[in-house]
């Protein structure tokens, strides 16, 4: 982005583009893409409702525990790391770069934090995937959400190099505030998984 | 040498590919002996990591990535020399290229190389259908052929081909110098060969190729042979690439339009590519989970689908149909785009309720995600789903009733220019009527009871499909093809091309409807005597379509090569992408044109869609182009 | 030319209602399916053949002439009143046909007083037919053919061992997806003595071409004196 506009001697140039809208593209796309990754969530919980709702199975299934209380601090974790997250683009906006470094790092260590305890509760749990369909869509809800914390991370980490080499300032920070939206959006996205699966 | 295989490239796609490959053996191995599973070396396992790490590893080693890579590690990138654009040689079609003209190539011919491998298929099939009793395929490899024949021809050849034609003119026609992201959009374009070559390589794997339809229905899928895993990694790559595509196409129509260019004058391919994003966007994550879901069950014993351990079979059908039903619709508006442009520019004529046509559109995007369960009416579904899903299905047919109607309206009193790609339009609304006709008897419920799984079905796909998007296709290639080329086609075989897949596509598939209410099943490798009349006359008919093909074939590659030179404007169209010379330049415009009207004001005197400002200098408004686009003034 | 389409029309109609779409109508219920197709026939054949006429008159009176290459045709733009007409016309028709589906498949769905009951097993590639004891007497029975008495009205009720299959006698028009973990039913009164395919008609694998079994529909009192002589085969065997 920066990149492309850095004039270049020999080379003919393509016109510039006009501007037929407010949105930036970069966000627009993001916001696109979310909408598809909402799909992709709804077509689990359409999984999820024909085995809970429609067939009615028991839930949790019988022997299968599912460990709400624990599981809160998990969604306190992740909760506080889209505050964070929120730090970090405030902080770049007003051009303080310190703010945006600690926040950023902040944000990679509280998601870190999220999926080792998400790990260690697939260790603990006391049921698998194979052992009932409750159990497949337990394991295919989350684990579809941790494979997003997964690809956020590696975002943030994407982020977090940029802004140790100072690559943002306070006109320029496209690149934080885009990834920061796709946080903002697996947190969102923490709190329906884990309402529907923990909670209801 | 080295430096060759370092660089980005074919080479260094094909090592990363194999890495790719030893990658999957570096994960499954360990993994599976810190298990304790046995055997440690297990095909399946190391197939189904391998089918995503070799193409990730190609991707890479293309060079698909590099920019991010540099980009998203802070490393300095090498600025935009805009060296990547427009295509020298051949070889150019054959390297990571971000030009939107290069790319909307590159998708065309691949897609149409898959047109040739599905169709050769479908040959395949009819030998064999041509008597009852088994000849040349065995039942399994049977419902291999036409399983792959149709993920080909549906996911390989028809959603992408219209994205390579809009790729190449939608840009030019909204007066954009390229598409919003180049570097995704060629990404998506090198995700399709991946995902074709997937499908055709599950004939060469142990248990033949995947045998469970396009619709791949668990639990029948969950426990196949490893051929249906090609499938289930196949349409991931496939719709990766087409939701990729059309989050670009959405985001270059909202935010790259020339100035002057409001939606209401955009041209009405420029809108149905837009409807047709949306749906893409919305529906395709469906498909991908189905196949995530069949994924998890077949490889990890999951239970989405299996009755037995509390998991809803049917459930499988609700995912896959939310997506496939859109996907018609996705297979047929950009087909309505161009065949709006092309009759408009034959006839003459300004195109009819212009509004109506964008609306209907917009309609048509929100009704289909609401009929999915007419695909299962005889699945054993809640019944009462049943009556409001047929009267949304119904309700489909105003909408493109609405269409229709306005292209015969745009017909009237017109001066019709009967070129190929005009037979191509009128043989297609011939067709689509047809086919869209025996969809509304489907979606009453009585006669889908008898007729769901017959050759009824299949008649009905390849009226709209066939009859309806390939012969758009067909009009569309013709009509761009002086200028993506450069070149004029040979109208002589055009039309020859026409009348013969016109005749006998009609043979092949009327008869169709008729054996299929007669009670033919469809799916079938045998067939009772009784139908072994008419499966010979298909399968004759059948082969002349095949052969008819050829003639298109050998028409677009000898007027490439040596057809005469094509004009800017050979059709005297107005939209943009005819006001600049056959082939575009390589940066499209010099400057960006202002658009100062509608898109079809034909038969108004002296009207123009845009003109090219040399910035700075005022001047009346002149029709662009130059002296052949002039607007006739009698 | 609205002539014209009118005599094509009704010549369309009458060729498409002269040809004999369905097989032998085995069932109570087919006459009426084959009349619903029929009326979708008759509403069908002029919208085509409007179609038609409109795109043959166009090519013939508005095609371009020698001479005509830089003429344009006159700009009409629109007109409301046609939009309206042909947004509310189909969609009236579409009501009709609507409503006249759903009291059809009213009418093949109606539940009677009496049914006798055959469970209906798919498994690949084989179909199964049980015929429960309170229709059968001692014992249940079970069957690789289907026997049916003529004029009474049975209720299917359709399971599955393995994959998805489809139970579909093409002479009786109703068909009912085999599903495991459920079951499907449908009802059907057969009207007319002979033997039937009975057909898998969802892909279910390598042997699903292969999945044919024959419906039998007898009289009334061969059907009790086939039943009999199951009885005392099942008795026989234990
Ligand atoms: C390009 C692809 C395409 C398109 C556009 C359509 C369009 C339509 N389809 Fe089709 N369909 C398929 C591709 C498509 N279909 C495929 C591939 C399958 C099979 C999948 C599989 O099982 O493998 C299928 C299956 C299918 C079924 C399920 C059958 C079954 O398996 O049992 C049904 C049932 O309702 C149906 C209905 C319709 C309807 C009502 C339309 C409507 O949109 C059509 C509307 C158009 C018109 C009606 C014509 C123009 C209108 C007028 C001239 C106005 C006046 C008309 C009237 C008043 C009638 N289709
Ligand atoms: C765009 C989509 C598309 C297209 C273009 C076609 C094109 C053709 N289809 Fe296909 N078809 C489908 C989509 C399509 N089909 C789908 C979705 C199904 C359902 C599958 C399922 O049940 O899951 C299906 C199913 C299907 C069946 C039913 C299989 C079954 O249920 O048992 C049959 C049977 O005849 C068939 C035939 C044909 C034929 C003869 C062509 C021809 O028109 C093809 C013509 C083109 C060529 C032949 C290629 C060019 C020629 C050459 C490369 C040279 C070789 C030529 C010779 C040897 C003469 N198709
Ligand atoms: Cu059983 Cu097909
Ligand atoms: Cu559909």
């Amino acid at each position: 982005m920066e990149a492309a506009s850095a004039a270049h001697a020999h080379v003919e140039h393509p016109p510039e583009a006009n501007r037929s809208s407010r949105v930036e593209p970069q966000l627009l796309g993001m916001l696109l893409f979310i909408i598809s990754e909402v799909m992709i969530f709804g077509a689990f919980f359409t999984a999820y409702f024909f085995i809970r709702v429609v067939q009615g199975d028991p839930w949790p299934a019988p022997g299968m525990e599912i460990p709400t209380g624990p599981v809160a601090i998990n969604t306190a974790v992740l909760l506080s790391s889209s505050l964070t997250m929120h730090w970090a683009q405030t902080s770049i906006k007003n051009g303080n770069r310190f703010g945006l470094r600690a926040g950023i790092l902040s944000t990679l260590f509280l998601g870190i934090c999220f999926l080792t305890l998400q790990v260690n509760e697939y260790v603990h749990v006391g049921f698998a995937p194979h052992d009932s369909a409750q159990g497949s869509i337990f394991y295919g809800l989350t684990g579809l959400h941790g494979a997003h914390v997964c690809i956020g991370l590696i975002l943030l980490s994407m982020v977090t190099i940029r802004a140790f080499r100072g690559h943002f300032s306070a006109e320029s920070h496209r690149g934080v505030e885009v990834p920061g939206i796709y946080w903002h959006f697996v947190d969102v996205m923490w709190i329906i998984v884990y309402t529907t699966i923990y909670i209801l | 040498m080295t430096a060759r295989l370092r660089a980005p490239g074919l080479h260094r796609g094909l090592i990363g590919a194999a890495l790719g490959f030893a990658l999957a053996y570096a994960i499954v191995l360990p993994v599976r002996a810190a298990q304790g599973l046995h055997p440690v070396l297990d095909g399946d396992a190391v197939t189904i990591v391998g089918l995503l790490s070799a193409p990730l590893g190609f991707l890479f080693g293309l060079g698909a990535f590099d920019y991010w890579f540099y980009y998203l590690t802070g490393r300095p990138t090498r600025p935009e020399d805009h060296s990547g654009h427009g295509a020298r040689s051949w070889k150019d079609y054959f390297r990571v290229n971000t030009d939107h003209k290069v790319i909307g190539i590159q998708y065309t011919v691949t897609s149409f190389f898959f047109l040739l491998v599905g169709g050769s298929l479908a040959m395949l099939m009819r030998a064999e259908l041509a008597q009852p009793g088994m000849q040349f395929v065995s039942t399994d490899g049977f419902n291999g052929l036409f399983s792959v024949h149709a993920s080909i021809l549906i996911f390989l050849f028809v959603i992408p081909v219209f994205a390579g034609l809009a790729n190449f003119v939608l840009p030019l026609m909204i007066g954009a110098p390229d598409m919003a992201f180049p570097r995704l959009n060629a990404v998506s374009y090198w995700m399709l060969p991946i995902a074709g070559l997937m499908m055709m390589a599950s004939f060469l794997v142990p248990g033949g190729s995947f045998s469970t339809g396009w619709t791949a229905y668990a639990p029948l899928s969950t426990d196949q042979p490893i051929g249906q895993l090609f499938f289930t990694v196949g349409v991931q790559f496939a719709g990766a690439s087409s939701v990729a595509t059309a989050l670009n196409f959405l985001v270059t129509i909202i935010t790259m339009r020339a100035p002057g260019m409001s939606f209401w004058r955009m041209p009405l391919l420029v809108w149905a590519n837009f409807s047709t994003s949306l749906l893409v966007v919305i529906a395709t994550p469906f498909i991908a989970a189905s196949q995530f879901l069949v994924l998890l069950d077949r490889a990890l014993h999951f239970h989405f689908f299996d009755a037995a351990q509390g998991g809803d079979v049917l459930s499988y059908q609700h995912i896959f149909w939310f997506y496939s039903h859109p996907a018609v619709y996705i297979m047929m508006l950009p087909g309505f785009g161009i065949i709006s442009e092309i009759i408009s520019v034959k006839s003459r004529k300004p195109i009819f309720g212009y509004r109506m046509m964008a609306f209907s559109l917009l309609a048509i995007v929100v009704l289909g995600f609401t009929v999915w369960a007419h695909h299962m009416f005889v699945s054993g579904m809640q019944s009462w789903i049943r009556i409001p899903m047929m009267i949304t299905t119904a309700i489909i047919a105003v909408p493109t009733g609405i269409k229709v109607f306005s292209w015969l309206a745009t017909l009237w009193r017109g001066v019709l220019h009967l070129d190929t790609p005009m037979l191509f339009a009128l043989g297609f609304l011939t067709m689509f009527v047809i086919g869209g006709i025996s969809g509304v008897m489907l979606a009453m419920i009585p006669v889908d009871i008898h007729v769901s799984d017959t050759y009824f079905i299949v008649a009905h796909i390849h009226y709209v499909l066939f009859g309806g998007s390939l012969f758009t296709i067909f009009a569309g290639v013709y009509y761009w093809f002086p200028k993506m080329t450069g070149r004029m086609f040979d109208e002589r075989l055009g039309k020859l091309h026409f009348w013969l897949t016109f005749i006998f596509f009609n043979l092949t598939f009327g008869p169709m409807h008729y054996i299929g209410l007669r009670g033919m099943p469809r799916r079938v490798a045998d067939y009772s005597q009784q139908y072994a009349g008419w499966n010979l006359f298909i399968s004759l008919s059948a082969f002349v379509v095949g052969a008819s093909t050829l003639v298109f074939l050998y028409n677009m590659v000898s007027s490439w090569r040596g057809g005469p030179r094509a004009e800017a404007n050979p059709w005297r169209a107005l939209t943009l992408e005819w006001q600049v010379s056959s082939p575009p330049p390589i940066f499209n415009f010099d400057t960006v044109p202002t658009v100062v009207g509608g898109p079809y004001e034909y038969g108004v005197p002296g009207a123009v869609h845009g003109v090219f400002r040399k910035p700075g200098e005022v001047r009346p408004p002149t029709p662009a182009g130059g002296g052949a686009t002039q607007v006739a003034r009698e | 030319m609205i002539v014209i389409g009118l005599i094509a029309s009704a010549i369309g109609i009458a060729v498409a209602l002269s040809i004999d779409w369905f097989p032998i109508a085995g069932s109570t219920q087919a006459k009426k399916v084959d009349t619903l197709f029929d009326v979708l026939l008759i509403a069908s054949v002029p919208i085509f053949v409007f179609v038609e006429v409109v795109v043959l008159f166009s090519v013939w009176k508005f095609r371009m002439r020698p001479g005509d290459e830089l003429k344009d045709g006159p700009p009409i733009h629109g007109n409301t009143l046609l939009e309206v007409v042909w947004t509310a016309i189909p969609a009236m028709l579409l009501v009709g046909l609507c409503s006249y589906a759903y009291v059809t498949l009213r009418n093949i769905e109606h539940k009677p007083k009496h049914e006798m009951v055959v469970n209906v097993t798919g498994q690949q590639f084989a179909w199964s037919f049980t015929y429960p004891a309170a229709n059968a007497g001692a014992k249940p029975i079970t069957s690789t053919q289907l026997y049916l008495p003529k004029g009474k009205s049975v209720k299917f009720n359709v399971r599955s061992k393995d994959v998805i299959h489809d139970f579909w006698v093409p002479e009786f028009r109703i068909k009912i997806d085999a599903v495991p973990g459920i079951t499907t039913h449908y009802r059907i009164t057969p009207s007319r003595f002979g033997s039937y395919p009975v057909v898998c008609a969802e892909l279910c694998g390598l042997g699903h071409s292969t999945m044919r079994q024959t419906a039998h529909v007898m009289a009334p009192a061969d059907f009790q004196a086939w039943m009999q002589r199951k009885q005392a085969q099942a008795s026989k065997a234990t």
